[in-house]
């Protein structure tokens, strides 16, 4: 397939009708001069037809799931179904302000109540919370709980330690760090834990062990059972990152692994849209002896109300304003409801035959680390492109030439020139074999092709060295350098 | 089965034949048996169809605003967005997208982000931004991490008025470091933070910044805010900003904020039941390396054409691990697009207008209310633009707003804690003049409030 991104030479928004004049906007009555803007805010008037215009041709130099295949791992790019875009615009849902009274928005609380009962049944724990915003914020919740837990246990002075993988995602350390623990990485080997390793790293310092299941090698972890009984036997916590879930979903679960408490991505296994970063929906789900620090408000139900509960004397209180992201939970209720029990355990069952055979053609290609079955998403290294020259990074480059986004790259870092590569349950053998054939195309190219790609797209490959050694951040910054350039300091006038 | 995974006749099957195996199960035998669950128990599947009318069947017992005289606003906003917003953040090239990490193939999404960074440090007068954190709670407590790695200290000073929820918010923030927050009272009157009280603090030597709000957590004015910076000196200020006030109000960054946060979700962006909203964060350039979250940076490609990346990558998380200056990845990236957008659309001059137009709007409802008896409205004698606070002498919040409720009118967001075991705080309810309210609903509200703020016979 021949691709040919758009290349509109677009200006920025300011450059199509460069402001002029900055008089202070009008005065309001009773606001004193001294709280007023002395100058307008300096943004261009447009027209609506001339905005619409702007951003429909920046889209158009934009990969998105709907555009192209994703097979960015550890990010489950799974097609986003428009019925839950449609659902979420209704007035019902959006024009719902979280100050209303509980007898105005019982719908959404019933919604919310459901979906929470849902995502306690897939994760095997008995209570769960839509009020994270994000994954790496569940996290933080989750971990500001466990403080808390070990707190009221009077273990806390001791307990300062948080155990995580060697390929554990960096929002992982980043979370325990900002909750004030310390972070220790246990090997691994065959890219799984070393579980003698853990046993000989737990003590009493352990507050918890971080663990995602499968792992970012895509790999499940067989001992996971030894693995919890290792850190529940000094007393630990053991915290399930449920960014990789879709493996798994109605196979086996957090709760039955032994898990205390876990976070999920609803923008990930739950298909709401990615966004371009966000906005993403984080799911809170906790053991009998953590609920009871789940923040505040829980959805409770009375009869047949609904109501947002604050008695809850343990909770660590707010993470967030609102209560989660609720348009994302929408979307991600219709996802479930459509799917039901045998369309989860389906996803779980295709996405691993997805990954699995594009694994198993990719394989023969580039070297494979660890073991061969694997899980969502597999692993390859580029090293021994670096023979003729080209990177992994190259290879990247040159699949967006394909019209296919590039896999996740140099992560892993226990994997040398890694590449991981995630084929979601929505793709077709079609389109699977299609990126197959792309791959190979792009390996079997050429190292200056390799090296020069992409050029199908809107630009051609990006100095983001120099992007970050001479920061240009905004407009003020375009302008401050325009101006250094265009019209150099005045020569000092003479005395 | 469900129609969005594929299901032609034989496609699993040759995919099982190619992988040599019988049967999907064969993928799971990594799985110890003790591991494996049976049945969720979550239910069967359903149609499309099916999936639509249920979900309005649920919907239909909500009652959105719109349904009711709606006087209800805080830090967000009820307020109508033009459809050109919606045909834009509905693009699938934009919303189906991920984090831009290959740059080359996200132009667009870092583009609109680049421009979404811009407005907001022209509004917030800061030097650069990021491109978005969760909402404005926690964009406040970013801001006082940032605090803390610019600044020795222990002790972050916020309003008494401050919004119950963004004070749990930041104490869970400041707990992680082992921080304290303090609060600085109000001039009961006026609802202004007490200057000496600051003064006094930043001279203690152990406060390692000082957050205060625009407009307040009563809605009301502050005119001492400017002037903080001059009494904190090497302090850091954080200002929390509503972004449409600072089409007619001093960029904090002009006198003298370090950070300039705020919501965002009032540009565009439905309020959802809360969720999803928008972070803003600003800050000087000096601290762009404490900052924390993603940034858009301007570069060129190898043929020197204008091109966008994510840039100073080695603060964050994926890269920086445990020393990242913060551990966000998934931001809301859609909504900074929508926000710039609705930006662009309504313009500078349009901006102004519509705070000028909510301004006179709340004081014909501040009229109207004045002489209603039990009601002290507005319970500051301070300058407001859109909202301000009413206090009630004879009944509970609570009762006042179901009476209200029950005449189809949304009355405010009260503003006590309702955790049991808060501390007890005078009746208070912030009263917002939304885009939607005119002379008749404001009457109607002035009417309702009459028998309303009465004590129960």
């Amino acid at each position: 397939m021949t691709f040919r991104q758009a290349r509109w030479d677009e200006p920025n928004l300011w450059d199509l009708a460069p402001p002029s004049a900055h008089e202070p906007p009008p005065s309001i009555p009773g606001v004193p001069d001294s709280l007023r803007r002395k100058a307008g805010l300096r943004w261009p008037e447009l027209s609506e037809l001339e905005v619409i215009r702007h951003f429909t041709r920046l889209s158009q130099m934009n990969f998105g799931i709907d555009t192209s295949i994703y097979p960015l791992g550890s990010c489950t790019m799974k097609y986003n179904p428009k019925v839950s875009e449609l659902l979420a615009r209704r007035a019902g849902a959006a024009e719902l302000h979280p100050a209303q009274p509980e007898a105005t928005v019982q719908g959404a609380l019933e919604i919310i109540w459901r979906l929470e009962r849902l995502l306690a049944k897939v994760t095997g724990m008995p209570e769960v919370s839509l009020q994270p915003a994000a994954g790496a914020h569940g996290e933080y919740a989750a971990l500001l709980m466990v403080r808390a837990y070990f707190r009221d246990r009077g273990e806390l002075e001791h307990r300062t330690e948080v155990l995580l993988p060697d390929t554990a995602h960096g929002t992982n350390p980043a979370s325990a760090a900002m909750v004030g623990f310390a972070t220790r990485e246990i090997p691994s080997k065959d890219g799984c834990v070393d579980v003698a390793a853990l046993r000989a790293a737990v003590s009493d310092r352990t507050a918890c062990f971080m663990l995602t299941n499968p792992n970012t090698a895509g790999l499940f972890e067989s001992e996971i059972l030894d693995i919890a009984e290792a850190v529940h036997g000094v007393g630990g916590q053991l915290y399930y990152d449920g960014a990789n879930l879709n493996a798994i979903l109605g196979i086996t679960s957090p709760g039955r692994m032994g898990f205390d408490v876990a976070h999920l991505n609803l923008h990930k296994t739950f298909a709401t849209p990615h966004g371009g970063g966000g906005p993403g929906a984080g799911v809170l789900a906790a053991s009998e002896h953590l609920a009871p620090y789940l923040p505040v408000p829980r959805v409770a139900k009375t009869g047949r109300k609904f109501r947002l509960d604050y008695d809850r004397p343990k909770s660590i209180g707010k993470i967030k304003s609102g209560y989660g992201n609720f348009g994302l939970d929408l979307r991600a209720y219709a996802f479930a409801l459509a799917h039901g029990e045998e369309g989860l355990k389906h996803i779980a069952r295709r996405a691993v035959l997805n990954s699995n055979y594009v694994a198993s053609r990719l394989g023969t290609k580039l070297p494979r680390p660890f073991r061969p079955l694997v899980k969502h998403e597999f692993l390859l290294s580029g090293a021994p492109l670096k023979e003729r020259g080209v990177r992994t990074l190259d290879l990247a480059k040159r699949l967006l030439d394909e019209g296919v986004h590039a896999p996740t790259i140099y992560f892993p870092s226990l994997v040398e020139e890694a590449l991981m590569i995630e084929l979601p349950e929505t793709e077709s053998r079609r389109s699977l074999d299609a990126f197959v054939a792309a791959f190979e195309r792009a390996l079997a190219d050429t190292p200056e092709n390799l090296h020069a790609a992409p050029r199908s797209l809107a630009v051609r490959r990006i100095d983001e060295v120099r992007a970050a050694r001479e920061p240009l951040l905004s407009w003020k910054d375009l302008r401050a350098r325009a101006a250094n350039v265009e019209a150099p300091a005045p020569v000092a006038p003479a005395p | 089965m469900v129609r969005w995974i594929p299901d032609e006749p034989g496609e699993e099957q040759g995919l099982l034949d190619a992988l040599g195996i019988a049967s999907a199960d064969e993928l799971f035998r990594d799985v110890p048996k003790k591991a494996r669950i049976g049945r969720l128990g979550v239910g069967p599947s359903h149609e499309e169809a099916q999936v639509v009318r249920e979900i309005d069947r649920l919907l239909e017992r909500n009652k959105p605003y719109s349904r009711f005289a709606n006087f209800l606003g805080g830090r967000l906003a009820c307020r109508y967005a033009p459809a050109a917003v919606d045909a834009i953040v509905a693009r699938s090239e934009f919303y189906t997208s991920y984090t831009p990490y290959q740059p080359e193939a996200s132009q667009g999404m870092l583009r609109a982000l680049f421009e979404f960074q811009s407005l907001w440090v022209e509004l917030s007068g800061t030097d650069l931004a990021n491109a978005s954190l969760y909402d404005g709670a926690t964009a406040a407590g970013e801001a006082l991490l940032l605090c803390r790695r610019i600044h020795e200290g222990h002790r972050f000073l916020v309003p008494a008025s401050l919004p119950w929820e963004e004070k749990s918010v930041l104490a869970n923030y400041a707990s992680g470091p082992g921080l304290t927050i303090e609060e600085i009272p109000y001039d009961l009157r006026t609802g202004r933070l007490d200057l000496e009280f600051v003064r006094a603090a930043a001279k203690a030597q152990d406060v390692f910044g000082v957050l205060a709000d625009v407009p307040n957590g009563f809605g009301h004015l502050d005119e001492g805010v400017p002037q903080l910076k001059e009494l904190l000196g090497s302090v850091p200020l954080v200002v929390a900003a509503d972004p449409l006030s600072l089409s007619v109000l001093e960029p904090p960054g002009n006198y003298g904020a370090d950070v300039v946060v705020g919501e965002g979700q009032g540009f565009g962006i439905s309020p959802s039941y809360g969720g999803p909203l928008l972070g803003l964060f600003g800050c000087r350039k000096e601290h762009a390396r404490a900052a924390p979250g993603r940034i858009v940076g301007a570069s060129v490609d190898v043929d020197g054409a204008p091109a966008f990346a994510l840039t100073l990558q080695t603060r964050e998380q994926h890269i920086r691990r445990s020393r990242a200056t913060s551990n966000i990845c998934t931001n809301q990236s859609l909504m900074a697009l929508a926000f710039v957008v609705y930006a662009s659309v309504v313009g500078p001059r349009g901006l102004a207008a519509l705070q000028a137009s909510l301004a006179e709007k709340a004081r014909t409802l501040a009229s109207a209310l004045a002489g209603v008896d039990g009601l002290a409205a507005p319970r500051f004698d301070a300058p407001y633009l859109g909202e301000f606070t009413v206090e009630l002498k004879d009944v509970s919040t609570a009762e006042f707003l179901d009476r209200l409720r029950r005449r189809k009118i949304l009355g405010g967001v009260p503003l006590a804690d309702p955790r049991p075991g808060a501390a007890t705080v005078p009746e208070r309810l912030l009263v917002a003049a939304t885009d939607s309210v005119g002379e008749k609903e404001i009457q109607k509200y002035a009417h309702a409030a009459r028998a309303a703020a009465r004590r129960s016979p």
